[in-house]
């Protein structure tokens, strides 16, 4: 383990070790941050960084180990304590009352309150004078949360931690998921206004282009242990970061770009719903893999709602295959071939609390059925079939799909889709959540699947029922990381406030050039080099 | 980003929310038309006092809602506070004229009874992890069985002065029914929309998980939602004797039926789009001048339960066209 | 809403000895044991063959209703009208016999006529207007009972002594010494076993009721699911009202009410006795049984009206507690 202590440490997670039955989930591991300092904490999924929070916040009690803050070992851990000790959490999820105002939002849980119950007015102008003194933002005290920008209910959950004046350490857990790039740095500049008061301040994030920015030293986290605190330069370098993540060298993370097929498979013009965009041109040939990129509100969540029949279009048309579509459900949209694998896996990708083999065959039930009973082990043969194919660990496709990691959770719905014989895969941040490792055979499966690959077949000999496999299927990726799309897709169109401006060849981008064309011309700067040659 | 995208658009959905409002406005617009006495001080003051039971369940029912979300499966909802004011109606009732008993012993034990069934509520939701819905359901049933066993499903006839005297007394020209109420209703305000426990409630039914990280106990705001909401039964059946002279089995039914109309009317009438207790009384004054209304021109007394029906839905559904769906 | 009810966990988590986790899986099973015993033990004539027959008997009707139930149960919903499709079932047929003389068979096809319309009524309210189960319902329950009041002009009820036969015998004839109300509650029952927990259409159904928009992103026509299934359960819950009234004759008005909690009941007792916590035709037919044994053995011990009502009341209320309590201890796994 590295020791970088140049500051006397503020917080001092020593040894901290939590295990959960069948997993350590914490082995020895030790985080210690100074004032002052932003602190980057970073890992793969399931290396034990949220873990760990949880155990700073006192969710979780550790089996082992010490935390000392401010010289003060903490015995008796709890939510309580731990608040009381300075220590703040900025969640993830926006966790905010859509119909409060913004001051009772601040002050959601520690109403200042007078004779006459709470005092309204007080606690409005507390809460415009902490947003712009201490978070350099003006904001109206009386405007409804939900009428907010996502930034803007970012910067009031920080304001809410911070309004006593009492915090010492301030978590950020995964703050800028919901971000468009122009927030963030709206965000940054808060950060860093709270390091400048003296504040510790944690940062998790899966995002190293923010880790590198933002961050003066950063912990890596691995199987539960720190392997790594950086510092300086190495902090700075992604690569570096990486290389500690995974405990090995990624030289690739994509497969090697094939060729695009020639025959338009589906062309959409003039397609609008209004007021997401309007005016979109589309068009996607077999064996070609399509990127969609654009910042959150630029259409693009709601392009791929339209395309699957999830929502519906005002105006424009559809053909697939040469043959005019029109996809008001989303039933309509499998029955002819388009199938999607959606954003949110846990709530709609999959039905959680079914099996693996249920939630394969949930889209092609017919095929395993006589007379409309559900013939069990035709069935079951199947998706054991696909799961080996696709690698779906643990391969028993009788376990429960809640339980499975995340990159395993998107490949049962791969293997769902690939039972189906599907031609158009429609595919909405397909490696979100997922660990590196999962992310390259997801994105290798994506090239074999536009290329009528080989990986589909060979596992399944005999079982005719899975067609597509030789047929080459058009993929439509919509991402929010530009360089998943420079690194897999042939061509990617950029929507920006609803509209279409760039539908470009990959070759003619660059990571540079794509990130200007998202946020409209407004460049944010990176460091972070692209995996793909 | 896309605000002023949207603002281009004619909003719809605000508009909807309006609708039942609108629609409300109209029918007591054409029941006034047809049957003009019905805008007279007195039948005004009619209304009012028709309206006291249902006004106090209904405050009962909106704390329940606040507290718990405006999804009425996962959310807050209590089915059981009709319940519970008609046992504790029963039990004054059958204290006062079958046993003798003081006004205040007697209320003061239909005040224990319903809280207890507010209590058996609050531990099925919060201890068992029952949906409300479910849980009150099923209180609802047990209460009318007791209270069946208090009444043995007959009538108990009320002449006790202050019952009477709830009615028919008058103070600054307005019945004194009416002016507790009021007073009740402010009560409720200030603790519902005034006070940190109120915000708090308002913050567990918004946002549950938000409510949880910022210290709030949540558990224990939602089970002191449905004490509260029982309490208010048991206060409301005064009201109940008063306005019916005594307690009859099976008012709970249509009592039911108003209460829900009226609180989930009431959060068309509100800015945030949400239940209020504003909303929720307005909605039950409103509601029983419709049955007034209704009767005053001739309607047949049994249609009006039809026409509850089909406003609760039409509420509802706009409600739902108006939020939107995923 | 499965991630909703996650909030209550931490109680749960002390209940974790070896007795703990033996009640969790057979607590419910014990219950059901134990008020068998105790019944034998204290109401005469309860544990006799005539009187277990009586009891499945009693339970045909309710067993009809609680499959109704479990569909739209099983849908992520709630059916809050059975009642009032059991008494549109009754009237529709006695009306059918009575003012249109009707043969027989017509009129059970009137009866069930007579389902279907609360079933689509609700089906248009949940599919088309996007209103909750539960709204939908109760409003379909109010405007149902209103009906029935006013065209029985206040809730007198409409007899038809002069019945033929063949209808009376769907209540009170035997098939070799059967009654043909188990028959009938038979067939249904081998019908929705078949449907929802065998056919491609019930594994749909249950994969909606888990988590609907993971099955419509998986391409099932979920409209198509709910509103069947709001139908289907209307026409179900109406051929009881035909038992019904072929039973007694008649039509009494809002009779189906007392059905309601009863159906709610069974379905999720039945739900707490399977190991993923959903409602089935099997864990239904369960909880109707043990619900017609509760009635049966307090009727057998000779309580007063009211307080046998109470009772039942009371005992519902602990009985659906203990099968909740029990069902959120098995799902709860870390």
């Amino acid at each position: 383990m590295v020791d970088a202590l140049h500051a006397p440490s503020y917080l001092q997670m020593s040894a901290i070790s939590k295990a959960f039955p069948g997993v350590q989930a914490l082995d020895k591991a030790s985080l210690s941050v100074s004032s002052s300092e932003i602190h980057g904490l970073v890992g793969e999924n399931g290396a034990g960084k949220s873990t760990i929070i949880k155990v700073l916040a006192g969710v979780y009690s550790p089996d082992a180990g010490s935390i000392v803050i401010d010289n003060v070992e903490q015995d008796r851990h709890s939510p309580g304590s731990v608040h009381d000790a300075g220590v703040r959490f900025i969640h993830q999820e926006l966790n905010l009352v859509p119909h409060f105002t913004v001051a009772e939002s601040v002050f959601m849980g520690q109403e200042i309150s007078g004779p006459l119950g709470v005092r309204k007015r007080l606690m409005r102008k507390r809460a415009e004078e902490f947003l712009e003194l201490s978070l350099h933002y003006r904001l109206n005290g009386n405007k409804l949360i939900r009428d907010l920008g996502v930034a803007e209910r970012k910067l009031v959950q920080i304001a809410r931690a911070l309004i006593d004046n009492e915090a010492k350490v301030v978590v950020f857990d995964e703050p800028t998921g919901p971000l468009a790039s122009n927030e963030v740095e709206q965000l940054f500049s808060a950060i860093r206004a709270l390091r400048e008061r003296g504040i510790a301040i944690i940062y998790v994030s899966h995002y190293l282009g923010e880790i590198t920015d933002l961050c003066d030293r950063v912990t890596v986290f691995r199987n539960g242990q720190d392997v790594a605190v950086l510092a300086g330069a190495d902090a700075a370098n992604s690569q570096t970061i990486i290389q500690h993540m995974v405990g090995r060298d990624i030289t690739t993370l994509y497969p090697e770009r094939r060729k695009v097929g020639k025959k338009p498979m589906l062309e959409c013009s003039n397609l609008s719903c209004r007021p997401h965009f309007s005016g979109v041109n589309l068009q996607v040939n077999s064996s070609e893999i399509v990127g969609i990129a654009g910042l959150v509100g630029s259409g693009r969540e709601e392009l791929i709602d339209v395309l699957y029949g999830l929502k519906t279009a005002q105006s424009g048309t559809v053909t697939l295959d040469g043959q005019p579509l029109h996809v008001d459900s989303p039933h309509i949209a499998v029955k002819n071939g388009i199938v999607l694998v959606p954003r949110d896996r846990r709530n709609t990708g999959l039905v959680l609390d079914m099996s693996v083999a249920d939630n394969i065959n949930l889209a092609s039930l017919d095929e395993v059925s006589s007379y409309s009973i559900e013939r069990k082990k035709p069935g079951k043969i199947r998706a054991t079939a696909l799961a080996k194919k696709l690698d779906i660990r643990p391969d028993n496709v009788s376990a429960i799909v809640r339980f499975l990691s995340g990159g395993n959770q998107q490949k049962v719905v791969l293997a769902r889709w690939l039972a189906t014989g599907s031609k158009l895969f429609i595919m909405d941040e397909p490696t979100i959540g997922v660990d590196i490792g999962a992310k390259v055979e997801i994105y290798q499966l994506i090239s074999d699947l536009a290329h009528g690959g080989e990986s589909a077949d060979s596992a399944l000999e005999g079982s005719s029922e899975l067609a597509g496999d030789d047929n080459p299927a058009g993929v439509i990726i919509s991402s929010s990381d530009p360089t998943e799309l420079l690194g897999l897709c042939d061509r990617i169109i950029v929507l920006l406030r609803g509209e279409v401006i760039a539908d470009k060849p990959v070759e003619e981008l660059t990571l540079d050039s794509l990130l200007a064309l998202t946020t409209g011309g407004n460049v944010r700067t990176t460091d972070e080099p692209l995996h793909s040659q | 980003m896309n605000n002023n995208t949207q603002s281009m658009a004619f909003d719809w959905r605000g508009f909807t929310g309006y609708l039942p409002f609108l629609v409300f406005i109209l029918m007591l617009g054409y029941l006034g038309y047809s049957a003009p006495n019905l805008l007279t001080a007195e039948s005004i003051d009619l209304i009012l006092r028709q309206s006291v039971p249902t006004v106090v369940v209904c405050l009962g029912l909106a704390v329940v809602v606040i507290a718990g979300g405006d999804d009425v499966v996962s959310g807050g909802i209590d089915l059981s506070i009709p319940a519970a004011a008609v046992l504790a109606a029963a039990i004054i009732a059958d204290q006062l004229t079958n046993h003798g008993t003081a006004f205040v012993p007697a209320l003061s034990m239909a005040m224990c009874a319903a809280m207890l069934v507010g209590v058996v509520n609050a531990f099925l939701v919060v201890r068992v992890g029952m949906t409300p819905l479910l849980a009150t359901l099923a209180t609802s049933v047990a209460t009318v069985g007791i209270t069946k066993v208090v009444t043995a499903s007959r009538r108990i006839n009320v002449d006790h002065p202050t019952i009477v005297g709830l009615r028919d007394n008058e103070l600054y020209g307005l019945s004194v029914g009416v002016l507790l109420t009021m007073v009740l209703v402010v009560i409720f305000y200030a603790a519902v929309h005034r006070s940190k426990w109120g915000m708090n409630l308002q913050a567990v039914g918004g946002n549950r998980d938000a409510a949880d990280i910022s210290g709030i106990p949540v558990r224990r705001m939602l089970a002191q939602s449905f004490v509260v909401a029982s309490m208010a039964g048991g206060l409301a059946s005064v009201f109940i004797l008063a306005r019916g002279s005594g307690s009859s089995p099976g008012s709970e039914e249509n009592l039911l039926l108003e209460m829900i109309l009226a609180t989930f009317l009431g959060a068309a009438f509100s800015p945030r789009r949400v239940v209020t207790l504003w909303g929720a009384v307005l909605g039950a004054v409103l509601v029983t001048a419709l049955s007034i209304g209704f009767k005053s021109i001739g309607v047949n007394v049994f249609w009006t339960g039809c026409i509850k029906g089909a406003l609760i839905l039409f509420v509802v559904a706009t409600a739902a066209l108006a939020t939107g769906k995923k | 809403m499965a991630e909703s009810g996650q909030l209550t966990s931490s109680t749960g988590a002390t209940f974790n000895t070896l007795a703990g986790s033996f009640f969790r899986q057979f607590g419910f099973l014990l219950i059901i044991a134990a008020v068998f015993g105790f019944f034998s033990f204290y109401a005469t004539n309860f544990l006799t063959g005539s009187n277990l027959l009586n009891i499945v008997e009693g339970s045909s009707i309710l067993l009809i209703l609680a499959l109704g139930m479990t569909y739209i149960v099983a849908l992520g919903g709630i059916d809050l009208s059975v009642g009032i499709a059991f008494d549109f079932g009754a009237a529709f047929a006695i009306v059918a016999l009575k003012n249109y003389d009707l043969v027989w068979y017509l009129a059970v096809l009137a009866g069930i006529g007579g389902g279907l319309l609360v079933g689509l009524l609700n089906a248009f309210l949940v599919v088309r207007l996007s209103v909750s189960p539960f709204m939908a319902t109760l409003g379909t329950f109010f405007i149902g009972s209103s009906v029935q009041r006013i065209f029985t002009n206040g809730g007198g009820p409409i007899s038809h002594r002069r019945a033929p036969q063949e209808f009376r015998n769907l209540a009170i004839g035997n098939v070799s010494g059967i009654p043909t109300e188990i028959i009938i509650a038979a067939v249904v029952l081998l019908i929705y076993y078949l449907f929802l927990e065998k056919s491609i259409f019930g594994k749909r159904i249950h994969a909606i009721g888990m988590q609907r928009e993971a099955a419509l992103v998986a391409g099932i026509n979920v409209k198509k699911y709910l509103f069947w299934g709001f139908v289907v359960a209307g026409a179900t819950c109406a051929i009881g009202g035909i038992i019904g009234s072929a039973n007694l004759r008649m039509f009494s008005p809002l009779a189906g009410y007392s059905y309601l909690l009863d159906a709610i009941a069974a379905v999720f007792i039945g739900a707490s006795l399977n190991r993923s916590g959903r409602p089935s035709v099997t864990g239904t037919l369960i909880g109707v049984l043990f619900l017609g044994m509760i009635a049966n053995g307090l009727n057998l011990m000779g309580l007063n009206f009211n307080t046998k009502d109470a009772l039942e009341g009371i005992i519902l209320v602990v009985v659906l507690m203990l099968a909740v309590y029990q069902q959120k201890a098995m799902t709860h796994r870390q």
